[in-house]
């Protein structure tokens, strides 16, 4: 069953930037689905239009198989949620708990299960015990993980997720990513991702849809994505830093490399393939993918 | 300015932070009703030396305190300068500035003593209150007075959103200042007037996307509050203590005023 289903939409803003032409996107239930395109590609544009915050001139927008326009608003933020990119935009309680409890309590909810519901959801972030904190005493990245639980708190069949990982350290990206990679693995949770930053998306998306002016260029897996390096340039893209390297070392060098890796942990295997068994020493530590 | 609205001091574990907040407001009241209504200074100092007291026992950094006082000592000063020489007809002492003749007179002193001495009292017993309550609890205790859900909302909001400007504020102003935007009076006002507008703007453009933010999570104009527990035995009986406290040193004082 599809989670989302975008048809032939087009959006135009007030002041006439055609932001979406007849953009299709498709997302299945359980999916990780990267939005991967440049400043002003129209992905903010798209993900408004998914949360209705915008409404769409023409086309077809469907949440779990119903037309947005046909949902109240309550069933429809229970079937998606949205993290901005900002996590001040979206924190505006005092403090971590309030702010978080929000969403439930305005679900009606028992206290009891709102209580519950928060102490969960600041579990699966990692942030039970900012849980009596103000608000603007966290970091950044603790502000971006309190704003990821305050959405997850209203069980969101399909979480958005605007630039997740921007602003945040290295350390930082990677909690974030390996959380939203959880969500999506354990909880069979719907994630779509839009960003323009391509270095971990072929580790954790299924797949990749490329927008460019309004328009989708390309979807698939990141293994097709990436092959289309012209594609990739026309969109003020670029390939995955290990990528680049191994097209480099392919295209200059004549290292015979099969295919492109994308991951640090494909191109290690290629090549430890190139080099002679004896110049390996055994019991190195592991690495990650 | 960061000092001004520094809250830190709130979240430490001390003897009065651990009181519920609605036992300190109730309490907080009672000292400003005494304070307001007194006919002499002793009270109004007397609760000023207290509070200054238990905020230096606190060690709460006198640059804050300072920075909070400021404001107040000034309106103090400027309400026993104009009392004492615009108000009454027993004069105490007479001097020439300029060409001007000015009078003390001994009923504007007493006058504008008292007042400077109940806004030194109120102000400590609010100061006092804000460095161990944070904001987010008094307006929880607002609640239990039944103070209007849209007053709380907005003051909520607000509270929240003075720390997102104000680094925006700092940001800009430093942004400013690298470009040499207050190295003179007329460059400095333009500087000053760009900063002021560019807030406006900001603050407007963060409204716009808190309240989407607020729309995703089901807001539907009323933002929802968690309840209040009971008011445990401890904090009624410090609040009754206080009370009973307050009340007699009122008493006392309008006895001896008679």
């Amino acid at each position: 069953m599809k989670a989302i289903a975008v048809t032939g939409v087009h959006f135009t803003y007030d002041d006439g930037t055609e932001a979406l032409s007849g953009v299709d996107f498709h997302v299945s239930e359980g999916e990780f689905v990267a939005v991967l395109g440049s400043n002003g590609s129209g992905k903010t544009t798209l993900i408004g239009l998914l949360v209705g915050l915008l409404k769409a001139k023409s086309g077809r927008i469907a949440i779990g198989g119903q037309e947005i326009g046909s949902l109240s608003a309550e069933e429809l933020y229970k079937r998606v949620g949205l993290v901005f990119q900002n996590p001040n935009d979206q924190l505006f309680a005092a403090t971590v708990e309030e702010d978080v409890a929000f969403g439930p309590r305005n679900l009606n909810l028992p206290e009891e299960e709102v209580q519950a519901r928060v102490t969960e959801v600041l579990t699966a972030v990692a942030a039970l015990p900012l849980r009596g904190r103000a608000i603007h005493h966290l970091s950044f990245g603790e502000q971006k993980r309190v704003s990821l639980a305050g959405v997850l708190a209203m069980r969101p069949a399909v979480l958005i997720l605007d630039e997740p990982t921007a602003g945040l350290d290295p350390a930082g990206e990677a909690q974030m990513m390996q959380l939203l990679k959880k969500l999506n693995r354990e909880e069979r949770m719907t994630v779509i991702l839009a960003t323009h930053s391509v270095d971990m998306l072929p580790l954790f998306a299924n797949r990749i849809y490329v927008l460019d002016r309004g328009r989708v260029l390309q979807q698939g897996p990141s293994e097709e994505i990436f092959c289309h390096q012209e594609m990739i340039v026309r969109a003020k893209l670029r390939l995955p830093y290990v990528s680049r390297l191994m097209y480099e070392m392919k295209r200059h060098d004549g290292v015979p490399i099969d295919g492109l890796p994308l991951t640090i942990g494909e191109a290690r295997a290629q090549l430890l393939e190139l080099i002679p068994k004896e110049m390996i020493l055994p019991g190195i530590e592991e690495i990650g993918p | 300015m960061f000092d001004l609205f520094s809250d830190i001091f709130t979240y430490r574990d001390n003897a009065l932070t651990r009181i519920d907040p609605r036992a300190k407001l109730v309490i907080a009241l009672a000292a400003l009703i005494a304070v307001l209504t007194a006919e002499r200074v002793v009270l109004p100092l007397c609760v000023f030396g207290v509070c200054l007291g238990t905020v230096a026992t606190l060690r709460i950094p006198a640059k804050l305190v300072t920075a909070r006082l400021a404001a107040p000592l000034s309106i103090v000063a400027v309400l026993v300068v104009i009392q004492t020489f615009f108000t009454g007809t027993t004069p105490l002492f007479a001097f020439t500035v300029a060409g001007w003749h000015f009078t003390a007179k001994a009923e504007g002193l007493r006058q504008g003593a008292l007042l400077g001495a109940r806004v030194l009292g109120s102000v400590s017993v609010v100061f006092l209150l804000s460095v161990v309550t944070p904001a987010h609890r008094i307006f929880q205790a607002f609640r239990w007075f039944r103070i209007s859900r849209n007053w709380l909302e907005i003051a909520i909001l607000m509270y929240r959103y003075i720390f997102v400007l104000m680094d925006q504020v700092a940001d800009l102003a430093a942004a400013q200042r690298l470009r040499l935007g207050y190295t003179a009076r007329g460059r400095a006002m333009r500087s000053f007037t760009a900063l002021a507008g560019s807030t406006i703007i900001h603050s407007l453009e963060q409204a716009k996307r808190t309240h989407d933010a607020m729309r995703l999570r089901g807001y539907r104009g009323t933002m929802p509050f968690g309840p209040l527990p009971a008011l445990g035995r401890r904090d009624r009986l410090i609040t009754a203590l206080c009370l009973i406290g307050i009340v007699s040193a009122r008493l006392l004082e309008w006895g001896v005023s008679k």
